[in-house]
């Protein structure tokens, strides 16, 4: 099969089997560091902030919220989609990467899901939070009750997102956890301490790497990686039908599916780079996520930058194209030059002309600019969230419906809240599980020996 | 371990594989092969098929009918209620769910078909033939009662390209 020569080396090092389990699997059987505490301090700092908010929301209701009857969505709504969006990063990894063949996926992948399952999971609070009463989310569910019984809507986008967000969380969280497996076994066999290899040998399931349980783990592999494809697609395609079925200006749009999905692969690459970089700097892990590594990374980011370029002047152009006074207002002189300029051109600006920078080979090399472009590409995509959510909503059709919109402490505490799960999350992740695929980077380690590569390329 | 094995230990990939073909070749099937990740000429030598896919194929394929059944039965049938004029057996719409539903369907059926089949399931307690098999070595688990006559000969094997253990 086709093995690209244009990447370099995927391991750094020549490194044998041995020292590959050995390196990766150090932070894990190293004691733990003291930034981490700290780290991990501060963040449940931030969690325990995010749950007061949480608090003052349910005993005082949804007025705590800076929203109104016009802007009924505000940040919450965007730092669903942001979170949402940032947890495709797994799925585009692990299942685009693989369909394309690109190898250089095993260094990064795990963290990717890692971040997913973490980012899905703060976002999933935002909905259910919204709802007012969250204790009767199961309302949704169309469940045999005795109301009628009365069933949910099914022609809702509201209920397919609900159904797309349980569904893909329970998927990333099963695949990334069936994906760790044979890398647990390899730390109950490694490790020293008694109760590690215990509490390792209990979360390995009993994996031993015999031929029967590879082939069936190859088998589900294919199968999930396969029909999850579907998932990067399809979960933003629906949280994007949440605004583009309702008939709102600036919402409205055909665009909104593949706008959308775009958009979320990208805060997820860029993510995914933060991230990376993060790991690379605090565990050394240059060896194996690679300046190539974070080379291509960018790379893929400048193609999604041109695709969102083009999506941002796509909707231009056709409001104007529409002649519908309503898009052209609220593009025009709402947007572009209007109240909300600051935020459409921080967007705009972030997300279509900051990572053209990446074009030069010695930005994509310098780790400072590459971490600065992906925080400012995060950045950047949470404004688009706000462009999308706050002005269509609070410049209605009727000038008698403006209102304008400022969150109050509660959301925004709330938003910090999800910010430090999504970062105990990572720290829990640093430390406890394996930050890199062994078995996979082992399983590619050989392609970076010459004498092998035509031998074994064929299975790949 | 019980003594009636032979362990083939091997530093390699090729090593493992190309012992593998000599005791193949002498007509001997080794009982299990345990490698740190998936060799795929073992996987084909051993003989094992896995049908997971097939299986993956008819839980999507019950769960998709299933699915729309259900959402038409409680939509057009059980309790059909006029939204905004829409029919109320609105296929394209019940697609979204349908596809959504499925795949999460095929997914945890096909997780647990993995579990029954491959024995993987929390609390299984492993038995570890050799230590380093999940982190650099690749073992071949040999069978002395099929050896028969050719006991010589795959030690000689198994020696050229690794160790006995």
């Amino acid at each position: 099969m086709y093995n690209s020569a244009v990447r370099g080396r995927l391991i750094e090092g020549d490194k044998s089997l041995g020292q590959i389990s050995h390196e990766i699997l150090a932070p894990v059987h190293a004691k733990t560091p003291g930034w981490w505490y700290f780290a991990l301090l501060t963040a449940l700092g931030m969690l325990g902030f995010g749950a007061f908010a949480i608090y003052i929301t349910l005993s005082e209701g949804l007025g705590a919220w800076g929203i109104n009857n016009s802007v009924a969505w505000g940040w919450d709504i965007i730092n669903f989609v942001w979170w949402i969006g940032i947890g495709h990063a797994g799925t585009a990894f692990s299942i685009f990467l693989l369909i394309l063949r690109q190898k250089w996926r095993t260094a990064i992948n795990r963290a990717a899901e890692a971040m997913t399952v973490v980012a899905v999971l703060a976002a999933s609070l935002f909905p259910l939070l919204h709802m007012g009463r969250p204790w009767l989310f199961f309302y949704i569910f169309p469940y045999p009750n005795t109301r009628g019984p009365l069933w949910v809507n099914f022609n809702s986008p509201l209920f397919w997102d609900f159904m797309a967000i349980s569904a893909y969380l329970l998927i990333s969280a099963s695949f990334w956890y069936f994906g760790m497996l044979p890398d647990f076994a390899t730390i109950r066999d490694t490790a020293k301490s008694k109760i590690k290899k215990a509490v390792y040998g209990i979360m390995a399931f009993g994996w031993t790497g015999s031929s029967r349980e590879w082939l069936r783990f190859e088998g589900l592999s294919f199968v999930l990686g396969g029909i999850a494809a579907v998932l990067v697609v399809s979960v933003h395609s629906i949280v994007s039908t949440d605004f583009a079925v309702s008939v709102e200006v600036g919402w409205h749009t055909t665009i909104f599916p593949p706008y959308f999905v775009v958009g979320a692969i990208f805060s997820g690459f860029a993510m995914v780079l933060t991230l990376v970089v993060i790991m690379r700097g605090l565990y050394k892990m240059n060896d194996f996520i690679t300046d190539s590594h974070i080379d291509a990374v960018c790379r893929v980011l400048i193609f999604i930058s041109l695709i969102m370029a083009t999506a941002y002047l796509t909707e231009i152009f056709v409001a104007w194209y529409s002649g519908s006074p309503y898009e052209i207002y609220m593009f025009f002189q709402n947007r572009i030059f209007g109240d909300y300029a600051f935020q459409f051109w921080a967007m705009f600006v972030s997300n279509a002309l900051v990572p053209q920078l990446f074009w030069f080979k010695k930005m994509r090399r310098n780790i400072w600019v590459v971490f600065i472009v992906s925080i400012i590409i995060n950045i950047g995509m949470w404004f688009e969230r706000y462009n999308i959510i706050v002005t269509s909503l609070s410049r209605d059709y009727l000038p008698s419906s403006w209102v304008s919109y400022s969150p109050t402490w509660v959301e925004v505490g709330f938003f910090v809240g999800t910010i430090g799960l999504f970062i105990t999350g990572i720290l829990l992740f640093f430390r406890f599980i394996p930050m890199i695929a062994i078995s996979e980077l082992k399983s590619v380690a050989k392609f970076d020996k010459p004498r092998n590569e035509f031998k074994h390329a064929k299975h790949e | 371990m019980n003594k009636d094995y032979i362990l083939g230990v091997f530093k390699d990939e090729e090593s493992l594989v190309s012992a593998f073909e000599k005791v193949k070749e002498k007509g001997i099937l080794p009982v299990e092969v345990y490698t740190p990740y998936p060799v795929h000429e073992i996987l084909e030598g051993m003989g094992n098929k896995t049908r997971i896919s097939h299986a993956a194929f008819f839980f999507g394929l019950f769960s998709a009918i299933g699915v729309l059944a259900f959402m038409t039965y409680a939509a057009v049938f059980d309790w059909p209620l006029n939204y905004g004029g829409k029919p109320f057996n609105a296929f394209p719409s019940f697609i979204v769910v349908t596809i959504v539903t499925t795949i999460l369907s095929i997914t945890i059926l096909t997780l647990f078909t993995f579990s029954a089949r491959a024995k993987i399931f929390p609390g299984k307690v492993p038995e570890i033939i050799h230590e380093r098999a999940t982190d650099d070595r690749f073992v071949m688990v040999i069978d002395k009662d099929s050896l028969g006559n050719n006991a010589e000969a795959i030690n000689s094997i198994i020696s050229e390209f690794g160790e006995i253990e």
